[in-house]
């Protein structure tokens, strides 16, 4: 490995966030701010059974009711469309597509799937009118759970196939069959992960406007991935895409949910052109629950073979991945990816994982932040826990007996190369900051008082910068996943960036921005950086998701500021009478090295001589204008990596779980800004507490979502975080300019390890196992006076 | 998510009020703090043909001190009651348990009026009335009458009053000098309403004995619960361990839980005993301490 050096500045400086004086006062601007003259506006029919067949449906009395433009079912929709829904990520190949349009065409397979959409003066009309869209359903028996779905005889989702499985997929690594055989000790484990869902505050929307003379769709939409929404709105709508342009306001949260590209937008597409108005379509808090991607729910099947030294020789895991009523965008991926990364950190020569996908009567399973990790992540963490617990060693001890080491990077797995990492270092770090802290004797004197407190540790490892396209291809992806930065000095020596990246709320502009700044050697504030139209800005592959913002994104900057900078240089060199290379850029003014008060040029003057005079200015043989692109297709995705550690305390009378401290030790290659890298752990530790310890998409036995609203859908607050500490390492990616590696993810993965095993760490006296997720206060309750006293010997 | 159409009627005065509620013949509903109402009318699933608007009623807005009972009107706004030093004073239980309600924002908007009038059995207001044996005023086209709490609450979301009555003050009794009051309340959020809460409010007499002691359970039936079985066990009595136990159990006897998503009837069961335990061991701890000073 070779360490990335960059020289320190802006890049690693802790700046103040550029967006943040729009999104705080209210000026941002999003999808339903968007008002166009003539808009109409739409509400979908939904479904209200699991399991039906669609007999009938009359929408006479709705477009009857005063404001109603038009309304649409299913039949209208697969007759406008050139194809089914997409479905983006097929890493197997022959699994069985459910090709659904944006509209049910024959059957409901999920409560809150679309049925009808009506266009009308406003949303209150819309939705008075879908109360007189008459659909007749004849019930069919729903498929609620996964063990609905594999039972012998179960109804069929998909009465064209043999049963409700989509598809299945082994890879191996090795020979776990000869580990197996020749471990000391085997444990095992069967986990369940609850099912839940990204809730950004902004719900999803789009506002999209046909114009019936040119055929030139303009859409504003809420979403992660512009340019790939671009082209698959091309490919449903059978319209090339430059007549579609894609244009993204500030996003209010996307956490992969808005990665997915859903039937709402295609929907409103075909409403404006048949009512030649432009129509909104704004998913209110109601649907979202049902309509947007669900995400996390699995069961997992997994083994690991050992030396009685704690050695791990041998890995077995199976991903049942409780899918939806259709596959989403993403078709298998998030589970496919649990199987992929379920030997995790560790250092396993045989591994055998498989993936198992069935359909079932629930909302679709799509993007959510940590997309397989998490769950990926909880198999190896857990069973870690239960070996060390067979063998009586500390979990960490098993843990670095089984980190791959510094040395053997890049390391193959059963599926990728890890490119780089000090793992062992890293857990170091976190065990230190924990005995810093004092943690264990918080605990042992509360356990003086009666109190239970407990430490847990995870170890996590999160994929970012996808990826190299022709790869993720071959994987699969039916879309690239580069990404092509645009920097541009104007005639007055300002710095304009264009990406394709969405603006989420994650800091994309900032970031961008310092590298950018520090690359060219001009000052923050002088860096503008445009995003959200998919017609001047340039071509995102994939989207912003994956972790890949800042790593591809900065890392094409980097080199794209690189060029421009030399170009500046020449430029300078040329008016100065200097030799480039002896030149020096610093708050936006070059300098001959080492002559303080010596002459300099502004970049104020290069941008004249680049724009406007240029006569004796601008070298001979040089273009005008100062502009450069780059793209940056990595050869392999980068791993980042962190350490979870937790102090919780367990009130063994309620079963409930009050997290006291939690820090995160991390390493994401060269940082570009420590407060947004900060602000992305503590955000995605949020969602994995969430997901550890509150929430959790439930359904009736019938097939009824019982979670719609934000009282029964429980997502923690302020009051139920702790505060915390984030511990930065770096070791860069050497495949990426500046070395970066993502970390968007990473606070969601390790969580629900790290919070359970400091669960259990905290009723030493139990033998408590826990293995299903959320941990809430009665399931708690339960396993606490279920669990069996351990032999105090 | 936006409500079906329906009539919306400021009411100029109280009479107007009940006079829009005749006329509507029972499919019009009232609007106080709508802190409840404005969200079943956004999922629609209230669907009244008009709104009878409080807003505008001042005189329903007055937190009144008669010498015995203070007399609450049903428009005063929770934060409102909750600061109030008349009431922190004379009904010590009522600030101690709209801390619980909501979030600040979420009460300075809500009634205790509305509260109590949407008779969630969950609510910490009900169980407030429950405890301290107060009366609701109704005012409807017949004039005023005066229900009692343990008659008011009937079933989920279910009170005595009449359609075209409107829920127009809360009288309530005066704690006795000397009480201790204790909230403790299992959410599990911040803010949500309660699994379980139980409220008491205790008096020792100078030997250490319990002279008195009020205990209402929310949460844990389909109306908010008086546990007189465990006062009368402990009334008399020292507070030992054993008695405070006894208690618990008889609390957790007299529940009658429903299950949901959140927590099975046997866990809400469960955490009624334990938060009697817990709300009888803080009361009876302040209740020395201020007996001591």
């Amino acid at each position: 490995m070779t360490q990335q050096e960059v020289p320190p500045g802006l890049i690693g400086a802790r700046v103040r966030r550029k967006e943040d004086p729009r999104l705080l006062t209210g000026r941002a601007q999003f999808v339903d701010d968007v008002v166009l003259p003539g808009m109409l506006e739409a509400a979908v029919l939904r479904s209200p059974h699991p399991h039906a067949r669609i007999l009938s449906i009359d929408v006479s009395a709705a477009l009857e009711l005063p404001g109603v433009f038009a309304v649409l079912t299913g039949e209208d929709v697969r007759a406008a469309c050139a194809t089914p829904q997409p479905v983006v990520w097929r890493m197997i190949p022959d699994q069985r597509m459910t090709d659904q349009y944006a509209l049910a065409v024959d059957k409901v397979r999920y409560v809150g799937q679309a049925v009808a959409v009506v266009a009308a003066v406003d949303r209150y009309v819309a939705e008075d009118a879908l109360g007189l869209v008459e659909v007749e359903y004849e019930v069919l028996q729903p498929v609620v759970t996964l063990d609905d779905a594999l039972a012998e005889g179960a109804p069929l989702l998909y009465e064209e196939w043999p049963d409700n499985v989509s598809c299945r997929q082994t890879i191996p690594k090795g020979d776990a069959a000869a580990a197996f055989a020749e471990a000391d000790v085997v444990v095992t484990e069967t986990l369940s992960y609850g099912r839940q869902m990204g809730t950004p505050l902004e719900t999803r929307g789009a506002v999209m406007s046909w114009d019936p003379f040119t055929d030139q769709l303009e859409g504003w939409m809420s979403t992660q991935s512009p340019n790939l929404t671009r082209d698959l709105l091309g490919e449903v709508l059978g319209l090339p895409v430059d007549h579609i342009r894609v244009r993204t306001p500030h996003v209010g949260g996307g956490f992969g949910n808005k990665f997915d590209f859903y039937g709402e937008e295609v929907l409103a597409a075909l409403l404006s052109k048949r009512t030649g108005r432009p129509v909104k379509v704004i998913e209110d808090r109601l649907e979202s629950f049902v309509a947007n991607a669900h995400s996390r729910e699995q069961r997992i099947e997994v083994s690991v073979a050992a030396k009685s030294d704690g050695t791990i020789i041998g890995m077995r895991g199976t991903v049942w991945a409780v899918l939806g009523g259709q596959l989403a965008t993403v078709g298998i991926g998030p589970c496919w990816l649990s199987m992929a990364l379920m030997a995790g950190p560790y250092d396993i020569p045989n591994v055998e994982a498989t993936v198992v996908g069935v359909v079932t009567n629930r909302s679709p399973y799509g993007s959510y932040r940590g997309w397989g990790q998490p769950k990926a992540n909880f198999a190896h963490e857990r069973i870690i826990d239960k070996l060390a617990h067979e063998l009586g060693m500390p979990p960490n001890e098993v843990r670095r007996r089984n980190l791959i080491a510094s040395d053997k990077f890049p390391y193959p797995s059963q599926v990728f190369f890890y490119d780089s990492g000090n793992y062992a270092e890293c857990l170091d770090m976190a065990e230190q900051a924990v005995a810093d802290r004092g943690w264990a004797k918080r605990r042992d004197a509360a356990a003086e008082e009666g109190r239970s407190l407990g430490i847990g540790y995870s170890f996590h490892i999160e994929i970012s910068a996808l990826g190299p396209s022709k790869i993720m291809n071959q994987a699969g992806l039916q879309h690239s996943s580069f990404d092509e930065e645009v920097v541009r000095i104007d005639s007055a020596g300002g710095v304009t960036v264009r990406t394709g990246l969405s603006a989420m709320g994650q800091g994309i502009e900032t970031a961008l921005a310092q590298v950018a700044a520090q690359t060219l050697g001009v000052p923050l504030d002088t860096v503008k950086v445009l995003h959200g139209d998919t017609e001047t800005n340039p071509f995102t592959g994939y989207g912003t998701g994956a972790s890949r913002g800042a790593a591809l994104g900065g890392g094409a900057l980097l080199r794209a500021s690189t060029r421009l900078r030399d170009k500046v240089l020449r430029i300078a060199a040329h008016i100065l009478e200097a030799s480039a290379e002896d030149l020096e850029i610093t708050d936006g003014v070059v300098t001959v090295k080492g002559t303080p008060g010596g002459p300099s040029v502004t970049m104020r003057q290069i941008g004249d001589a680049a724009y406007r005079r240029l006569d004796g200015k601008l070298p001979d043989g040089e273009d005008p204008t100062l502009e450069e692109r780059d793209v940056l297709d990595p050869d392999n995705v980068a791993f980042s990596y962190g350490t979870t550690a937790v102090l919780a305390e367990v009130d063994r009378e309620t079963g409930r779980v009050e997290l006291l401290d939690y820090l995160l030790a991390h390493d994401c290659g060269t940082v570009i800004n420590p407060m947004i890298v900060d602000g992305q752990i503590h955000g995605g530790a949020t969602q994995g507490i969430g997901g550890a310890l509150f929430e959790e998409i439930v359904y009736s036995p019938e097939g009824q979502p019982l979670t719609t609203t934000f009282m029964d859908y429980l997502i923690p607050t302020a009051s139920e975080i702790p505060t915390f500490e984030t511990l930065h390492m770096a070791t860069t990616a050497d495949h990426i300019p500046g070395g970066f590696k993502g970390m968007g993810e990473a606070g969601t993965i390790g969580a629900a390890s790290a919070i359970t095993a400091a669960i259990e760490n905290a009723v030493p006296d139990l033998d408590l196992r826990l293995n299903r997720l959320p941990v809430t206060p009665p399931r708690l309750l339960d396993a606490l006076t279920t669990a069996t006293p351990k032999d105090p010997s | 998510m936006k409500p079906a159409p329906f009539d919306h009627v400021r009411a100029s005065t109280l009479d107007h009020a009940v006079e829009t509620l005749v006329a509507e013949d029972g499919d019009a509903k009232v609007l106080a703090g709508g802190q409840s109402l404005v969200p079943l009318l956004a999922m629609r699933l209230a669907q009244p043909t008009t709104l009878v608007d409080l807003g505008g009623l001042r005189e329903l807005d007055y937190i009144r001190d008669d010498g015995t009972h203070l007399e609450i009107g049903a428009m005063t706004r929770s934060r409102a009651v909750e600061k109030s030093r008349l009431v922190g004073e004379a009904l010590p239980l009522l600030p101690a348990a709209l801390r619980h309600v909501g979030h600040v924002t979420i009460r300075n908007r809500g009634t205790l009026g509305g509260s109590v009038a949407h008779a969630d059995p969950a609510a910490e207001a009900p169980s407030v009335l429950r405890a301290l044996d107060a009366e609701i005023i109704a005012t409807g086209p017949g004039g005023r009458r005066t229900i009692a709490a343990a008659d008011f609450f009937q079933g989920f979301l279910v009170s005595a009053l009449e359609p075209e009555e409107i829920l127009t003050a809360i009288r309530i009794p005066k704690q006795a000098a000397g009480s201790v009051v204790a909230v403790e309340e299992f959410t599990r959020r911040h803010g949500d309403f309660a699994l379980v809460a139980v409220l008491g409010a205790a008096r020792l007499d100078p030997a250490g004995e319990i002279a008195e002691v009020r205990l209402s359970v929310a949460g844990a039936a389909n109306t908010p619960l008086r546990a007189d079985a465990a006062e009368d066990l402990l009334v008399g009595q020292a507070p030992t361990p054993d008695v405070v136990a006894a208690a618990a159990t008889a609390v957790a006897e007299a529940t009658d839980p429903g299950g949901d998503i959140h927590a099975p009837a046997e866990y809400r069961r469960h955490l009624a005993a334990v938060l009697t335990r817990r709300c009888l061991h803080r009361l009876f701890t302040h209740a020395e301490r201020s007996a001591a000073a």
